[in-house]
């Protein structure tokens, strides 16, 4: 039975803060008391395996690692609605991946759930390396917290 | 007034550099003419040293989201070959069908989300999704049977958690295979469904050959992706893959930032037309339809052809795994534990990537420790190949409109599937 609502852990572990959303999904996965329709699930860079995840679901609850012109270690709450993306794309490579059109042409298949919320963690540094820098992972606990009441 | 053509396509990340098209000509006279491309994995190589042996294939499936499973086999495959250890047919049966997955995922995206959209004037697969919903359909229905082939099997969707050098550190159940059984089949007729659709569009892959030497795993008994020594269309006796680097010759060009290779000439190429092109004698038979049915034969050299080489190849593999998941139902799943001790030594792995053959070599201490590593990608080993393309095709294209010779240097690049910035995924964005 497909949980109603999946929190997504998007991002690359070995790109500095970039891999954000997979530290938070993974401390999600230690949590003993998350609600029994919830699933958590760490996507990594496999983008367009989104279409997959969310169909079906009633809810789905997106953390990733995002510039928005914000200060680092800033995490902010919104729908696909309240943006548009920024990032350039050539189509050269399957490997370009934006969730925002991920998340577009899921809604064009009419398979886009009736929640969407992405909660967009603004990174200090994104380059080659296996930890979060130190300004992200102080606010850790925070970003964990801040998903358990989204999904409580 | 002289006619200019300044075409300069950026591919920006903001990690790892670029991967640019850069043409200049003035009255047709080609002034600039480059393919200029990032470097990444070398990154990745100082990540895995003074690691055990045993995080290896984790961290190195983190590399890319779409080639996660090659990259864990090929390491596990290296850390093998570096602590001797024996694998059981079963497990070698198991890592195999994991990997059809994968490549089955790959293909179809590739062929659906990028390919398609350019034979039918569309700019990207969203836009696809309602002039052409079917077409969208098929390539999402064949994704999803790629991705629970690997769920299944390695215990994730992305980045797989259950293979492990000696073996799977949890096994699927006989039901497991007999569910992906049934999946198979039915995605059969998918799978023709999107070979109908990209052999009534094939007319419109340009028409371009350019000579080069094609490389790929080879066993002389079977279509190999697992399996086998480095062969090429232009050698007899295949290279053990402990000699890899004696193939994938590298060198620095002004141009890039990523290395360059070379074996027998100034170039070569992998993917699945080099598969093709060396071993497509030994598709099964609904594969070696499919390739008739695009007049396909072993010797083409069409860059573009590797397009229809990928969707050969889904069929392949199909049939391929519905063999090998009869085999495993026969003999039964057996429990067993991977038994791999630490020592020292050096070994290789070579695995054919969706884009074409990678190569991992590991040194490891006493210990296990990895004291250090080489990973040769295959888009690196493509990229003097693509230059050499774009040398013999912009000549011929150079005469027509601007907008249209980009397009098709575009297609050109996309038809090697070529593997990108493919390590970060962050959003940018704006708010409205």
């Amino acid at each position: 039975m497909l949980a109603p609502t999946v929190v997504i852990g998007l991002g690359n572990p070995l790109m500095t803060d970039e891999g954000v959303g997979i530290a938070v999904v993974a401390r999600l996965h230690q949590c003993a008391d998350l609600p029994a329709d919830v699933e958590v699930i760490d996507l990594g860079t496999g983008g367009l395996n989104v279409l997959h995840e969310i169909k079906g679901r009633s809810k789905v609850v997106f953390v990733d690692c995002a510039y928005m012109n914000a200060s680092p270690a800033t995490l902010r709450r919104f729908t696909p609605d309240e943006v548009q993306s920024a990032k350039l794309q050539t189509r050269l490579s399957l490997h370009e991946g934006d969730l925002l059109q991920t998340l577009e042409l899921a809604r064009q298949l009419d398979e886009l759930p009736s929640e969407i919320v992405i909660y967009g963690i603004e990174p200090e540094s994104v380059t080659f390396g296996d930890h979060l820098t130190d300004t992200l992972e102080r606010r850790l606990d925070e970003y964990v917290e801040t998903i358990r009441q989204e999904i409580r | 007034m002289s006619r200019t053509v300044d075409i300069n396509v950026k591919h920006v990340t903001r990690v790892e550099g670029h991967g640019n098209i850069v043409v200049r000509a003035t009255d047709g006279v080609i002034e600039k003419n480059e393919w200029q491309v990032p470097e990444a994995p070398r990154y990745f190589e100082a990540m895995v040293v003074n690691r055990h042996y045993e995080d290896i294939q984790t961290i190195v499936s983190r590399i890319c989201g779409i080639c996660s499973v090659t990259h864990s086999l090929a390491a596990i495959k290296a850390v093998e070959d570096a602590l001797d250890v024996q694998i059981s047919q079963q497990t070698d049966k198991l890592r195999i069908l994991t990997h059809y997955g994968e490549q089955i995922e790959s293909h179809s995206l590739h062929v659906g989300y990028l390919v398609a959209p350019d034979l039918l004037g569309q700019k990207s697969v969203v836009p696809l999704a309602t002039s052409h919903p079917e077409v969208v359909k098929t390539v999402i229905a064949l994704h999803k049977v790629g991705n629970t082939m690997m769920e299944k099997l390695a215990g994730r969707k992305t980045h797989p958690v259950r293979l492990v050098p000696g073996g799977f550190a949890m096994l699927p159940k006989a039901a497991d295979l007999r569910e992906l059984k049934t999946m198979l089949e039915a995605i059969i007729p998918e799978a023709k469904k999107l070979g109908e659709v990209v052999r009534s569009l094939a007319g419109a892959l340009p028409d371009f050959s350019r000579d080069t030497e094609y490389v790929a795993l080879v066993d002389g008994e079977s279509y190999p992706f697992y399996h086998g020594r480095i062969g090429s269309t232009d050698i007899d006796e295949p290279v053990p893959v402990h000699d890899f680097e004696q193939v994938a010759n590298e060198y620095v060009v002004a141009q890039s930032t990523a290395k360059w290779a070379r074996w027998n000439r100034d170039a070569y190429c992998v993917g699945a037309l080099a598969r093709f092109n060396v071993n497509g004698d030994y598709l099964l038979p609904l594969a070696q339809e499919t390739a008739k049915m695009f007049g396909l034969e072993r010797g083409c050299a069409n860059p573009f052809m590797n397009n229809v080489a990928q969707v050969v190849e889904i069929v392949h593999v199909i049939e391929r795994s519905l063999q090998i998941i009869d085999e495993l139902l026969t003999t039964g799943i057996e429990y067993e534990r991977p038994d791999v001790k630490a020592k020292a030594g050096n070994g290789a792995g070579a695995v054919e990537a969706p884009r074409g053959i990678l190569f991992h070599r590991y040194e490891f201490d006493d210990k296990g420790i990895c004291t250090r590593a080489n990973i040769c990608i295959p888009t690196n080993q493509n990229h003097a190949n693509i230059q050499k393309d774009f040398e013999a095709f912009v000549p011929q294209i150079i005469d027509r409109e601007q907008d249209e010779v980009r397009l098709l240097m575009e297609m050109l690049v996309r038809s090697y599937d070529p593997c990108i910035s493919c390590s970060t995924h962050f959003l940018n964005v704006e708010f409205v």
